[in-house]
C-alpha cells in the first residue's frame, strides 16, 4: 500500500507539488501523467526515498521499495548477473541469507521472469534498451519489494517493446501483489497496465479517476492529455 | 526603485560580487561534502565494513595502471635537476653533493608530489568522471534504492585503494628518479656513479623517507576523496561529467600543494 497525503515540494521557489494525495492498494497500479517537467518523476523520487519533502506524509507498507529507472541505471561495470544480485550481495543483512548456489538460482529465475534467460554473463552495454529495462525489472524485484516504482518505462522503446514491457508491468503485479506506480506518457501503458490514473498541472492533482473515466469523462484536462491537443486549459511551460 | 535595481545589476561591481558570491558559495559547498563524505567514509573504514575484492580491484588501477607513467613524470624531473645542477656543480668543486641534493629533494619533495600530480591526472580524473557518469545515469540513484550506501559501496574502496597504493607507487617512482638522476649527472659531467651513489646515502635520511611516506598516505587518500566526491556531487549530463572531472583535478592539485605546505612547515621548520 502507497499512501500520499498533502504532499508539498519546492525546488528554488517553485512549487513542483502542491498539495497532492492519492492512495495505492496491494496489487494496484496508479499511472501518474502530465506534462514533462509537472513533477511526476519527483513523486516516485520521495517515495523512495532519493528526495525529501517539504511537508505532508507518505505511507507504504513495510518491506522494500523497487524502483525501475527511466534509462534502467543499470550498473554498467557490471555484468547482468551481478546487477540483478546486487543489492544480495552488497546488503549485511540479505548476504548471509544466500549462498553463491542460491544466487544463481535467484538469477535464473527472476530473469526466466522477464524471459530474458541466457544473458547473465552480458554487460549492459551488450543488450538492447528493452532488454536493458527487463534487467532492470529483475534487479528491482529480487528483494521481493511490496512497493514498485516505474519511472517511464517504455520511454525510448519501440511499440512492441512497449508492449512488451507492459505486460512484465502486468505480470510482475500479479506475482508480486506489490503496490506499483507507473509514471509515463503513453496511454497503451495506461490502458494496458493501469486501475487508477493520476493527472498533474502545474504542481496539482487536475484528475484522478480510471482509464476509463480518463477517456470518456468530461474534464478539459484529460480530453486535452487523451486527443494530444494543443487547444485547452494546459499551456505548455514555456508559454 | 526598479530601474536602479536593473541599472545595479548591469554594473561591473555588481556582477564581480554576484561572481564572487557564486565562487565563494560553490567553495563551501564542495568542502563540505568532501567532509561529510570524509567522514562518512572514515566510519565504514574504522569499522571495517570494506568490500576488500573492491579494493583489490582499485588498487591494481591506483598502483599498477599509474605506476608507468608516474615512474616516467618523477624520473625525468630528478633527471632534468641532475643534468641542471650536475655539470655547475662539478665545476664548483661540489661533485660530491650532486647525489645528496637530487636525493633530498626526490625524497622531501619532487617524489612525492609529483607522483601525486601524476595520480591525480590518471586516476583521480578518471575515478571522478566514473562515478559522475554513475551520478547523471541515475545509477547512484538505483544503488541508494537497493538500499545500499553509496558511500561504503563507491568511496570506501577507492578511498582505501588509494591510501595504501600511494607509498609504494611513490617509493618506486622516488627510487627510479634517484637512480635517473644518477644516469644524467654522468652523462653530463665528469661525475662517477660511484662519487653520485656515495653521496645519495649521506643525503638519504629516516627521518627523511618516514615524513615521505606519511605523506604518501594522506595524499593518497585526499585525491580518493576529492575524486570520489567531486563525481559524487556532478549535476547535469555530460556537461557536469566534465565540470566535476575538472573540479576534481583542480582541487586535487590545490590540497596537494596546500598539504605540502603544512607537512613542510610541520616537519622541516
Amino acid at each position: 500500500m502507497i499512501k500520499v497525503q498533502n504532499l508539498i515540494k519546492t525546488f528554488d521557489e517553485k512549487t513542483v507539488l502542491n498539495d497532492i494525495s492519492f492512495e495505492v492498494n496491494d496489487g494496484e497500479t496508479l499511472a501518474i501523467v502530465g506534462f514533462s517537467g509537472s513533477g511526476k518523476s519527483t513523486i516516485l523520487k520521495i517515495i523512495c526515498g532519493l528526495l525529501e519533502e517539504d511537508s505532508g506524509t507518505i505511507l507504504t507498507s513495510e518491506g522494500d521499495i523497487a524502483m525501475v529507472f527511466q534509462y534502467s541505471a543499470l550498473f554498467d561495470s557490471l555484468n547482468v548477473h551481478d546487477n540483478i544480485i546486487f543489492a544480495l550481495r552488497e546488503r549485511k543483512e540479505l548476504r548471509k541469507l544466500y549462498t553463491e548456489e542460491d544466487l544463481d538460482k535467484i538469477v535464473e529465475e527472476k530473469l526466466k521472469l522477464v524471459g530474458l534467460e541466457g544473458v547473465e554473463d552480458k554487460y549492459p552495454s551488450e543488450l538492447s534498451g528493452g532488454m536493458q529495462k527487463r534487467v532492470s525489472f529483475a534487479r528491482a524485484i529480487v528483494t521481493n519489494p511490496k512497493t514498485i516504482l516505474y519511472d517511464e518505462p517504455t520511454a525510448g522503446l519501440d511499440p512492441i517493446s512497449s508492449t512488451l514491457i507492459e505486460d512484465y508491468i502486468v505480470r510482475l503485479k500479479e506475482e508480486t501483489h506489490a503496490a506499483s506506480i507507473v509514471v509515463t506518457h503513453q496511454m497503451s501503458t495506461i490502458q494496458r497496465t493501469a486501475d487508477k490514473v493520476l493527472m498533474l498541472y502545474n504542481g496539482k492533482c487536475v484528475f484522478q479517476g480510471s482509464p476509463q473515466e480518463m477517456c470518456e469523462q468530461g474534464n478539459e484536462y484529460t480530453k486535452q492529455f487523451v486527443t494530444a491537443s494543443l487547444t485547452g486549459p494546459m499551456k505548455m511551460l514555456t508559454e | 526603485m526598479e530601474q536602479i535595481r536593473a541599472y545595479l545589476k548591469k554594473s561591473a561591481t555588481y556582477q564581480l560580487i554576484q561572481i564572487l558570491e557564486d565562487g565563494l558559495e560553490d567553495f563551501l559547498t564542495t568542502f563540505g561534502e568532501i567532509t561529510i563524505r570524509g567522514l562518512s567514509a572514515l566510519k565504514y573504514i574504522l569499522t571495517f565494513k570494506i568490500n576488500w575484492k573492491e579494493v583489490l580491484e582499485q588498487s591494481a588501477r591506483f598502483g599498477v595502471s599509474s605506476l608507468p607513467i608516474t615512474i616516467s613524470i618523477v624520473s625525468m624531473t630528478s633527471i632534468i635537476v641532475a643534468m641542471q645542477v650536475a655539470g655547475e656543480m662539478v665545476k664548483q668543486g661540489g661533485g660530491n653533493y650532486v647525489g645528496l641534493l637530487v636525493a633530498m629533494l626526490t625524497v622531501r619533495e619532487t617524489g612525492i608530489i609529483m607522483s601525486g600530480f601524476a595520480i591525480i591526472s590518471m586516476i583521480g580524473s578518471s575515478l571522478a568522471s566514473e562515478i559522475a557518469t554513475m551520478r547523471v545515469t541515475e545509477q547512484i540513484d538505483a544503488i541508494t534504492v537497493l538500499g545500499v550506501d553509496p558511500v561504503r559501496y563507491l568511496f570506501v574502496p577507492r578511498i582505501i585503494a588509494g591510501t595504501l597504493m600511494m607509498p609504494p607507487v611513490m617509493i618506486i617512482a622516488s627510487t627510479c628518479g634517484i637512480l635517473g638522476g644518477g644516469v644524467a649527472s654522468t652523462l653530463v659531467s665528469e661525475l662517477s656513479y660511484k662519487a653520485y651513489f656515495s653521496s645519495v646515502w649521506s643525503g638519504l635520511f629516516i627521518y627523511d623517507i618516514k615524513v615521505a611516506i606519511a605523506k604518501a598516505f594522506t595524499y593518497g587518500f585526499t585525491i580518493a576523496l576529492i575524486s570520489c566526491t567531486c563525481g559524487y556531487i556532478a549535476k547535469g549530463g555530460a556537461k557536469g561529467v566534465g565540470i566535476a572531472t575538472t573540479k576534481a583535478v583542480v582541487w586535487s592539485f590545490v590540497a596537494i600543494v596546500f598539504l605540502d605546505l603544512v607537512f613542510s612547515i610541520a616537519f622541516f621548520f
